[in-house]
């Protein structure tokens, strides 16, 4: 009896020992918009800009004069379409992705993860003077970049 | 670490105890083997009982719930037919998502006793295999998309969505010790590891916990622990 009491004890030992053992690895779960700037004169050469300022629609920036030729910006799972402006330092363009957010489920510890499909985007054309593809069938990861912006 | 090496302790003291129980038994079974030629029956019925350990887990923990049934038949001297029916619920809380399983569930199986037994006495080392089905509902009470951003936080999604009927289909092999504390009246002790071998998931969802199953791990496995009380309506002596 005795010994069976202490083998229960080792068990329950064995039992409360165990905790959390999966944590979610995969990142990033959303995937974010990768815009990517090419100079409009030739189209192929990256080109960046040397003082990029980017906020959405009622937001603080996100970027703030920044020197960069490739950004990741994260899109409202929330609404149907997210309105960025990007400034060059003088001048602002807004810049508007359209799409409809769909959920998906990735695992116990990621969760949900969103994917944006029938994306569209428009711009002003101020500093932008071009961008490539006006629309994609679905934003599901960040592989590649969506978007290229030329000016 | 220190729940690592807790863990490997507690490992090593199971097997220390096992070892000086059989040693102790072997020593007294070669002594009386040489004046003794009497021939020791033991009860053989039906035996049925209740695992408390799921009762006092509900007391202790808000999100589960469960009771199970015991019962088990001996076919012959080491081999028994087992079966196990009980009800189950759990809330399982994740980081992103809130779920709660619900149902019931059989398991049906064998035991076969490796210990063998002084004189008349009637306890068990046991090992067994069972077959499992459960019958279930999954809720998914609430989750937050997981957008790994502070600019456009997600929304709490409240609105519940029940998936019902579905199902689970696993095996399992089985270690445990049986004593007999009082005349025909047993404590059991066991545990359990599971490979699930079919299951039904909810659309654009996953089941992570079935009844009777516990928790589902990401390869398909989980463990199940049993603290049973058992009575034997015995049917005859052989």
């Amino acid at each position: 009896m005795k010994k069976i009491m202490l083998l229960l004890g080792v068990f329950l030992v064995i039992i409360t020992s165990c905790e959390k053992d999966d944590y979610c690895i995969k990142n990033p779960v959303t995937p974010h918009l990768i815009v990517r700037f090419y100079d409009d004169s030739n189209k192929e050469t990256l080109k960046g800009v040397d003082e990029l300022y980017v906020w959405a629609a009622e937001k603080d920036s996100i970027f703030s004069n920044v020197k960069t030729d490739s950004i990741s910006l994260p899109l409202n799972s929330n609404a149907t379409k997210t309105v960025y402006y990007f400034s060059n330092g003088t001048t602002v363009d807004s810049f508007t992705i359209s799409y409809t957010p769909k959920e998906e489920f990735v695992s116990r510890s990621c969760g949900f993860k969103m994917t944006f499909e029938e994306v569209s985007f428009s711009s002003d054309s101020f500093w932008i003077k071009n961008f490539t593809p006006t629309t994609l069938t679905t934003i599901d990861s960040q592989n590649a970049a969506h978007v290229q912006i030329y000016h | 670490m220190q729940l690592m090496f807790k863990y490997i302790t507690s490992i090593c003291f199971l097997f220390f105890v096992v070892k000086g129980y059989t040693q102790n038994q072997q020593k007294e079974i070669s002594i009386d083997s040489k004046t003794d030629s009497v021939v020791y029956k033991t009860n053989y019925g039906l035996r049925l009982g209740v695992d408390i350990s799921k009762p006092i887990m509900s007391q202790f923990n808000s999100t589960y719930g469960g009771f199970e049934l015991v019962g088990d038949y001996r076919l012959s001297k080491t081999f028994y037919a087992a079966i196990e029916v009980g009800f189950e619920e759990e809330t399982t809380l994740e980081d992103f998502t809130n779920s709660t399983s619900k149902g019931n569930y059989i398991r049906l199986g064998f035991n076969v006793n490796a210990y063998k037994n002084w004189l008349d006495m009637n306890n068990e080392i046991f090992v067994g295999y069972r077959y499992g089905f459960s019958l279930f509902d999954q809720t998914l009470n609430s989750y937050v998309p997981n957008v790994n951003t502070t600019y456009f936080p997600a929304n709490t999604i409240l609105t519940p969505l029940t998936t019902n009927d579905l199902t689970a289909h696993w095996s399992e092999l089985v270690f445990g010790f049986r004593a007999e504390t009082f005349k025909n009246f047993f404590i059991s002790v066991s545990g359990s590891y599971k490979i699930l071998m079919n299951i039904k998931d909810p659309e654009n969802f996953k089941t992570l916990y079935a009844p009777g199953f516990n928790r589902i791990f990401e390869s398909g496995t989980g463990f199940g622990f049993n603290y049973t009380l058992t009575y034997l309506i015995p049917f005859q002596k052989k």
